[in-house]
C-alpha cells in the first residue's frame, strides 16, 4: 500500500495540488450574487444527493404509508362490506316490518271505518300446496273462528274459512274451484254468482244477455250468500262473452288473492244476516211494488243460486 | 511506471534511460539556490516591467517569464513533483502579485505544466534550441487553454480561446525562449 502510494507520488502530488487550488478559488471567488463559489459548488453537489436521498425517503415512506393505508383500507373494507350485508338485511328487514305496518295499518283503518263489523285480523301462515287455492291463517277456534266466515282485507273479499282447527284455519279462497260468492254488478245493481275455476279470475254467473254489462264495471259481493256483507268489493270485470243462457263474465278479483299476507275474519256473521234480511226485505218490497205498478202479473225475478242457497242456509 | 520513476524509487543505483542522467543527482544540477533565485526573478520581472519599464506597452503583456522558467526547469530537472510544485508555487506567486487574478488561476496552469514538462522531459531531448523553442510555444497554449477553462468553467467568466494577440505572445514566448534557457543553462551545475 505504502509502496504504491510512492510510485503513484506524483500523480498524487499533482491531484493534491490542483485540488488545494480549486478550493482555493472556490473560497476566493464570489458569484455575482454575492454566493462564495465554494458554496454553490457545495450546494450543486450535495442537493442532487440531498434530492435523490429526499426523493428515496419520500418514496419509502409513501410506499409504506401506502402499504400500511392500503391494508387498513382492505380490513376497513371487510369491515364494511360486513356492515353493509347486515345493513342490508336490517334494511329489508325494516322495509318488511314498514310494509307490514302499512298493511296493518288499512286493515286498522278499514275495521274502524266499520264500527259495527265485528272482525278479527289474521296473519296468512302457509298455502295449501302446489296449485292449492287455500290458505292458512293463524287464527283458529280458540279465537273464535267458526267454519264459513267470511275472510276478506280492505281492498275486498277473499274467501271464506273452510277448516278451523285449535289454531290455524284453513280459508278457501274465491278463485277456488269450490269458492264463490254472491255478487251483483255495481251500474246495473244485477245480480249474480261469482265463483272460482281454479286460476287466477273469478267468472260471474247467472248475468242474462239482456244486461248490458261493460269491461272495467265493479263487481260488489250482494250478501246473499251470508259469508260477506253487502257492497264489498269483490272484483272488476276483465271480458264479456255472449253465452247461452247467461253472458260468460270473467272478474279479476279485487282482493289481490295471490299477494296476501293478513287478512281479516269476519266473525259477526248474524250482524251480516240481519242485515242481509233487512236488505232483503226492503229491495223485495221495492221490487214488489214497482212490478205492481208496471205488471201486476209479473213473476218475480229468479234468485241467483248463491243467494237462494244463502237463504237455505240462514234457514234454521 | 516511468523510467524517472523507477529511478527515483529504487534504492538500487538509477539506470540511465535513453541517454539521460541519473534523475536522482538532477536535483543538484543547478547551483544552490539557482532555481529559487531564477523563479523570484521572474516573478519580480513579470511585476515590475509591465509596470514601470513598459508602461502603457502591449509588450509587457506578451511576455510570460514565469511560465517559461517553470518550463525550463521542468524540462531540466525531470522531476514531476518537483516539476509540479515548482509551477504551482510560481503560478499561485504571479497570482498574489496580479492583484487582480484569484489565487489558484495561473497556480492550476502552471502545476499542470510543471507537471508535464517534467514528464515530457524524462522522454525528449529537450536540449535542442528548436525543440525548446516549439515546447515554449506548445506550453505557452496549453497554459492558456487551461486558463481559459479554469475561468469558462470553474470561474464563469468569459475568456477568449484563441486571438491574435495570444497568438502573438506564443511567438514571443518561443523566441525569447531560446537566448533565456540558454541563459539559464549557465546555472547548471557542472556534473564532473
Amino acid at each position: 500500500m505504502f509502496e504504491i502510494a510512492t510510485r503513484r507520488r506524483p500523480y498524487v502530488l499533482l491531484a493534491i495540488s490542483l485540488v488545494i487550488q480549486i478550493l482555493l478559488l472556490a473560497v476566493q471567488v464570489r458569484r455575482p450574487d454575492g454566493a462564495r463559489l465554494i458554496r454553490v459548488w457545495a450546494v450543486e453537489l450535495l442537493t442532487p444527493a440531498e434530492r435523490a436521498g429526499s426523493w428515496a425517503l419520500d418514496a419509502m415512506r409513501g410506499g409504506w404509508t401506502g402499504y400500511i393505508g392500503l391494508f387498513r383500507a382492505n380490513r376497513e373494507n371487510q369491515k364494511l362490506r360486513e356492515q353493509l350485508g347486515e345493513l342490508t338485511l336490517r334494511n329489508s328487514a325494516l322495509e318488511s316490518q314498514a310494509a307490514e305496518a302499512k298493511r296493518l295499518a288499512a286493515l286498522l283503518e278499514f275495521r274502524d271505518a266499520h264500527p259495527d263489523a265485528s272482525m278479527l285480523a289474521a296473519r296468512v301462515i302457509g298455502g295449501a300446496g302446489t296449485g292449492g287455492r287455500a290458505i292458512y291463517i293463524d287464527r283458529g277456534e280458540r279465537d273464535g273462528i267458526q267454519p264459513n266466515m267470511g275472510v276478506i282485507t280492505p281492498l275486498g273479499a277473499v274467501g271464506k274459512v273452510l277448516e278451523v282447527y285449535s289454531n290455524t284455519s284453513q280459508v278457501l279462497l274465491l278463485t277456488d274451484k269450490n269458492g264463490g260468492a254472491g255478487a251483483l254488478l255495481a251500474n246495473s245493481r244485477t245480480q249474480g254468482a261469482a265463483r272460482g275455476s281454479g286460476g287466477p279470475q273469478l267468472q260471474l254467473d247467472y248475468v242474462s244477455n239482456d244486461q248490458d254489462v261493460a269491461v272495467g264495471e265493479r263487481v260488489l259481493t250482494s250478501g246473499m250468500d251470508k259469508i260477506f256483507p253487502k257492497d264489498l268489493p269483490l272484483g272488476v270485470v276483465t271480458e264479456v262473452k255472449p253465452g247461452n243462457p247467461f253472458k260468460q263474465i270473467q272478474v279479476r278479483p279485487a282482493a289481490g288473492i295471490d299477494q296476501l299476507e293478513e287478512v281479516l275474519i269476519l266473525t259477526g256473521r248474524k250482524q251480516w244476516e240481519w242485515e242481509t234480511k233487512a236488505a232483503e226485505a226492503a229491495a223485495s218490497a221495492a221490487t214488489a211494488s214497482t212490478a205492481t205498478a208496471k205488471k201486476p202479473n209479473a213473476a218475480p225475478a229468479t234468485k241467483p243460486p248463491a243467494a237462494a242457497e244463502g237463504e237455505a242456509k240462514a234457514k234454521p | 511506471m516511468n523510467p524517472v520513476e523507477i529511478a527515483e524509487n529504487a534504492s538500487a543505483p538509477p539506470i540511465p534511460v535513453r541517454g539521460i542522467s541519473e534523475p536522482r543527482l538532477e536535483v543538484h544540477k543547478f547551483r544552490s539556490g539557482a532555481v529559487v533565485g531564477a523563479s523570484f526573478l521572474a516573478l519580480v520581472l513579470q511585476a515590475f516591467v509591465p509596470t514601470h519599464v513598459w508602461k502603457g506597452d502591449l509588450v509587457g503583456d506578451l511576455i510570460e517569464l514565469p511560465l517559461l522558467v517553470t518550463l525550463y526547469f521542468g524540462l531540466s530537472r525531470r522531476n514531476p513533483s518537483r516539476g509540479l510544485l515548482l509551477g504551482m508555487v510560481i503560478g499561485m506567486a504571479q497570482d498574489g502579485l496580479s492583484g487582480t487574478n484569484p489565487i489558484g488561476l495561473f497556480g492550476i496552469a502552471k502545476t499542470l505544466v510543471g507537471y508535464l514538462a517534467s514528464t515530457i522531459g524524462a522522454r525528449l531531448d529537450v536540449e535542442h534550441p528548436v525543440s525548446r523553442m516549439v515546447l515554449a510555444f506548445a506550453f505557452f497554449h496549453l497554459h492558456n487553454l487551461v486558463c481559459v477553462f479554469t475561468r469558462r468553467w470553474l470561474l464563469a467568466q468569459a475568456a477568449p480561446l484563441m486571438t491574435v494577440r495570444l497568438l502573438v505572445a506564443s511567438l514571443v514566448a518561443a523566441l525569447l525562449a531560446w537566448p533565456l534557457f540558454a541563459l539559464l543553462d549557465k546555472l547548471r551545475q557542472d556534473e564532473d
